[in-house]
Parts: C-alpha cells; structure tokens; sequence
C-alpha cells in the first residue's frame, strides 16, 4: 500500500504555560506568570541551551496580550538586525529579548541597549533578559551594561534529569495528539537525542511517521524512522 | 484594540510561527478609522520587515474579516507614546502660564532613602546643598563613580528635592544620549532652535552618563553652547560621569575644564555597614523587615555595587514569597547558592594574591614570603584584608595561604589596613581600585 502523505506544516506547539514541562523549576514559572502582579520590573533568565528559556519567554509574551498589555519578543541569532530595531520599544509594557549574549562586544548594539533599558527602566516597563550564562559573566564591553543585567531578579533554569525528560517526551506526545511508550520513550533519549529542542525535532518527524503509516510506535518503527531520516 | 485585528490576529497566530509571531505580529498596534486600519509599529525597521515578510498573509486576513471593507495601512507609532516636544510649546515655556512639562524624575529616588555611608557622604552633601541653592551652591555639580553606586539616585534625588522646595521649578533629567538624540532628531526636522530654547529654558538640567558625549563631535559643540548658557543664567547643571573630568577620553579640553569649574564629587564603593543598611532599606520598601545578620551576609558575599546587591535581595524576597519560609542566613544562603558559588568562582584567595601582586608590580611568591620590606608587607596586609572581605575563608584559612602565617597576623592586618583607609589616602584608592577590579 503506498505511504499516505500527511499534511506538511511546520512544528508549532503552543508555546504556553501549559504547554511547558516545568520539571524542577516551578519557581520560576510562578515568577514568570505573577509578573504583571508582582511588579517585577527586570527578570534575567539563564540556562544551558534548550533548557526551554524561548518557550517561557514567549508564554509570558502570550499571557501578556490576554492582561491588555504590549509586549515584544526578540530572539537574537548570530547575524544581528540594525540596531534602529530597538526605537520606540520603551513604550512597550514588557520586552523578552532572547540569547542577549549575542549582542556582547558589539559596540553599535551594546549602545543601542544601553539607551533602550534607560528609558524603558525609566518609563517604568517590565524587562526579561535570557542568556546562557549568568549577568556576571556576559562578556560585555560597557561596564555600565553589565552592572545593569545583574540588577533585577536572576533566575537559573535548571536543566531536566533523564527522567523529567521522559515525561516531557511523553507529556509533549499526547500534547500533539499521539503516544510514545515508556521504553521507546528511554530508547529515543538514549540513543538520538537529550536536549529539547533535537526531541521536539525528531517529536515532530515521529509524529509525521506514525501519521503517515498509521503505526503505533514501537523501538523497531523508531528505529526505522530514524534510519529513513539518515539516509539522503 | 480594533475587533477586526484581534480576530486576525487569532487567525496569523495559526499561520505564523511563534517566534515571528510575538516579534512581528503582537506588537503592531491597530487603530480603526473609516475604512481604514492603521497598523502601528515602533519603528521602520519593523514596519519593513513585516512588509517584506508577513503583508500578504495580514492582507489576507484583514480582507476577509472586514469584507474588504478596510484598508490596510502602516505608521510609526503607539498608541501610548507621549508627545514628542512641540516646538510650539517651548515657545510658551519661556511664559508665565507654561504647561507643565515631563521631567523623566523618578518619584522613588530621595534624599531620604539614600542610604549614607563614607564613601558617598561627601557627594550626598553636596547634592542636599544644589538642591537648596539652584545655581549658586556648586554649578556644575560633577559626580563621578563607577557604574551602579548611586549616581542617578543622587540626580533624581536633586530634582526631587528641588520641586518640593519649589513645585514650578523646571526640571529635567536625562541620560546624555538623549540629549545626542534630541539634538539629531532637531536636525532632521529642522527644528533646532526649538531644541535650544528647549534646553535653555530648564532650571535644573540632570545629565547622566555624561560619557557617552565622548566622540560625539557635534552633540560637544551644542551642549558646550547650552552648558554655558545656563551656567552664565545661574541656573543648575548636574553631571554624572564614570570618571573624573579630566579623565574623560574623546572629549574636548574646553568641557573637560568646564566640568571641573563646579565641584567634581567621587562616590565610591559602600563598606560593608553601608551595603548592610542599603539591604535593610531596599527590603523594608518591599514591606519586608530583613534582619541584620542576613544583611550582613548578603553585603558580605555581594561586594561589588548597588545593582548586585538589589538584585541577590530581589532573589532572596522572590524565594521567600515562592516558599513562604522565613528569612534567615541558612535560607538565604540556599536562595543565594547559584549567586554566591559564581561569586567564590570569580573571587578566591589565589586570584585576589595575583590581583595584588600585578597592581603592585610585585612577584605573588612575595605575598607568602618572609620579607618584611614595607613594599611587600603593605600589598600583603591590603591582599590579607581584601580576602577577608571578599571572601568566606576564616583568619587561620587566610593566614595559612599567605605562607603559613598565624591567624592573629591577619587580624593585625584588617585592621591596619581599615585604619590607614581613613588616615592615608594613598592606601584608601589602593583599595578601592583593587576592590573595584576583584568584584567588577
């Protein structure tokens, strides 16, 4: 019988609170959802990659929009846009900015920041800053910059252990509406992948496979999916 | 919030992903007028963006939850954003009924709940006596610190000050970009005599930062004419820099020498009495009665500046309201454990030994040695106090890293070097410096 093709769209879970496998870091998602409440003005987030820093920044943009409140969200990457990006967001209620660290050591952005968290600070607006390390260890030029990052309310996202990534794994299954069983699950995470965003990758290649063959998974199906993805 | 929008927004949040979606899409702000819907963007740099990327799908949308009624439009704007100084409003500022302008003070920094210590006593003084006599006691004002100490508290604190005394007194605080911004903006719209009567007409003029001027041929020029116009009108100027006057690179020998004609006044880093008092005031504006011994523990770990300290405090109140626990040192210890294990990272005896010894130029075998040439005890005693403040080692732990000294010479040490602090000031910026580079 030929393999029946499945719609394609892209990978889009709802980056929400409910979405979000907390594993050990309820605090900070208390924090994060009591923001508006709690008047914290600047949050600094930081984590290893793929702790899941992008998906609390964008709940909280979300939760933002249903209290009436503007928000931006920005994830910097490697090559950056013009710094002009940033006119005018100070009137924004909450800017989240994304991996920061890649502004460091660029004199235009690095100014261009400085002057938008003044007159943000000074508007009385809400910050939240993500980066993989720690205020104290982003290696900005302007010291004025660093001492600002460390100003407000740091919070560590903890990576999950093994076993809070197996209930992720399964959790984020049912979420997209199919199953992955206990050992398979065990099985993925210890031979293809163990940080989130390659999970909820190969999640999304899972879930076209099983659609497409109308197969619940199994070790040998994942590993024939697998070994599909890897040949050209 | 236009209805229309929010239904199409409900609709793009399927079609766009969710990072473009909370960058490019939330954000726009729509305003139904007519037959049109205006989408109102930050800047040009967004609205070029959305346009190349996104304008077929929000034309999609729009089109079919309006019936093609609406048209689209795109605009720099928000629907919050205060307006921009009229030139026309200038003009009457210099008249008797003036509008009230926007002073950018925040209400929240006082005099009063500045928190006094030696090393910003003097600057503190200072600030209380311009406040009282605009224009006359010390034009300008120059205070000058390493970032996040309490300059701005003080400036914010002036002006303050200032409209309690005199609540039609016209003052305006602003970081110096502004001013850069301002003056660009004036030229652009060829509206730079608004600009100067703008400035000109403040009573107390509040810059901060003013070393972000350095390079800025243009913007010298006109705050070198404003500067002296408002000092030759007696009226307040307050500068806040990281450093002394003359130390400012890129900027021009004739301001330079302007900013030193008033009083230039360093703020430097709080003791640690100073730090622990800073966190028992900061927590009681948080409705929270932080005791002593936690705030010494935290002043303690936390040496480096103001902002450092806020921010453990915020951690601390964060975790005591998440956990409804009591505040006490072992807690805040465990809240503080990320802060304070980067901290010992960055600060151990072995680092604070060759930070002395490069300051001093001398070998750091020197500091365990048994010399007792005054080149070499001196640097020790300041190496010995300095990891005694900076980090949670006891007098025999510190004593034994300094060649197996005993623990009462270390002692000995703090407290000749806490002495000479007050008395030599040679060893009081010896140690402020060496401070400064162990915890920035």
């Amino acid at each position: 019988m030929p393999k029946q093709l499945p719609l394609q769209f892209e990978f889009q879970s709802n980056q929400n609170f409910n979405t979000f496998y907390p594993g050990g870091n309820e605090e900070i998602i208390n924090h994060l959802q009591h923001i508006f409440n709690n008047n914290e003005q600047q949050i600094f987030l930081w984590g290893e990659a793929g702790t899941g820093k992008t998906h609390l920044l964008q709940a909280i943009c979300q939760e933002s929009n249903q209290q009436n409140k503007t928000s931006f969200y920005f994830s910097f990457r490697k090559t950056l846009p013009n710094s002009e990006m940033l006119n005018g967001l100070e009137n924004f209620d909450l800017v989240c900015l994304d991996n920061i660290e890649l502004i460091a050591q660029n004199p235009d952005w690095e100014q261009a920041f400085f002057n938008f968290f003044n007159l943000h600070r000074d508007n009385n607006k809400q910050l939240i800053i993500s980066a993989h390390c720690p205020p104290k260890y982003l290696p900005f030029q302007l010291p004025d910059l660093k001492t600002r990052m460390g100003w407000g309310l740091t919070l560590k996202i903890a990576p999950l252990t093994d076993e809070q990534l197996l209930n992720a794994l399964i959790y984020k299954a049912n979420d997209l509406g199919f199953e992955i069983p206990v050992n398979v699950g065990r099985f993925l995470i210890a031979h293809y992948a163990k940080d989130l965003p390659s999970i909820w990758m190969l999640l999304d290649k899972i879930n076209h496979a099983t659609l497409a063959a109308k197969r619940k998974l199994t070790i040998p199906f994942l590993k024939q999916i697998m070994s599909e993805q890897n040949t050209p | 919030m236009s209805s229309i929008w929010n239904t199409c927004l409900s609709k793009l949040e399927n079609e766009i992903p969710s990072g473009d979606f909370s960058t490019w899409i939330r954000p726009l702000q729509a305003v139904e007028k007519g037959d049109t819907l205006k989408l109102l963007a930050p800047n040009r740099f967004i609205i070029d963006h959305v346009k190349q990327n996104f304008i077929s799908k929000i034309e999609d949308a729009v089109y079919e939850f309006s019936n093609g009624t609406l048209l689209l439009q795109f605009e720099i704007g928000s629907k919050k954003t205060p307006p921009l100084i009229q030139p026309k409003q200038v003009r009457k500022s210099a008249e008797k009924d003036k509008p009230k302008r926007s002073t950018f003070l925040n209400r929240a920094f006082t005099f009063d709940n500045f928190v006094e210590g030696k090393s910003n006593q003097l600057a503190k003084a200072a600030s209380i006596q311009v406040s009282e006599n605009i224009g006359k006691a010390y034009n300008p004002l120059f205070i000058y610190g390493s970032s996040g100490l309490g300059k701005t508290h003080l400036m914010h604190a002036i002006g303050n000050a200032a409209i309690v005394k005199n609540p039609s007194v016209n003052v305006v605080y602003l970081h110096s970009e502004k001013f850069v911004q301002d003056m660009v903006q004036a030229f652009q719209h060829n509206t730079i005599n608004a600009f100067k009567d703008y400035y000109r007409s403040i009573d107390i003029l509040l810059i901060d930062d003013i070393q972000f001027l350095a390079g800025k041929e243009r913007s010298q020029e006109e705050f070198f004419h404003t500067f002296n116009n408002l000092l030759d009108k007696k009226h307040q100027v307050v500068l806040t820099c990281d450093k002394y006057p003359k130390e400012i690179d890129g900027l021009e020998d004739r301001l330079k020498s302007r900013f030193g004609w008033g009083l230039p006044v360093a703020i430097e880093p709080p003791d640690l009495e100073t730090r622990a008092a800073i966190l028992i005031q900061k927590a009681a504006l948080a409705n929270v009665d932080l005791a002593q011994d936690v705030a010494f523990f935290i002043g303690k770990r936390i040496p480096s500046n103001v902002r450092d300290l806020e921010g453990a405090l915020r951690r601390v109140l964060a975790n005591a309201q998440f956990t409804g626990k009591e505040i006490t040192v072992d807690f805040t210890k465990e809240a503080l454990h990320d802060l304070i294990s980067l901290q010992d990272k960055l600060v151990n005896i072995n680092n604070i030994q060759k930070t002395v010894a490069e300051y001093f130029k001398i070998r750091v075998a020197d500091l365990s040695s048994k010399s007792r040439r005054q080149s070499i005890t001196r640097p020790r005693q300041i190496a010995m106090c300095l990891a005694r403040e900076l980090t949670s080692h006891s007098f025999p732990e510190i004593g034994d890293s300094f060649g197996g000294r005993d623990h009462t010479t270390v002692i000995n040490a703090c407290k000749r070097i806490k002495a000479l602090r007050d008395s030599d000031i040679k060893v009081s910026e010896d140690y402020q410096n060496l401070l400064r580079t162990l915890t920035q």
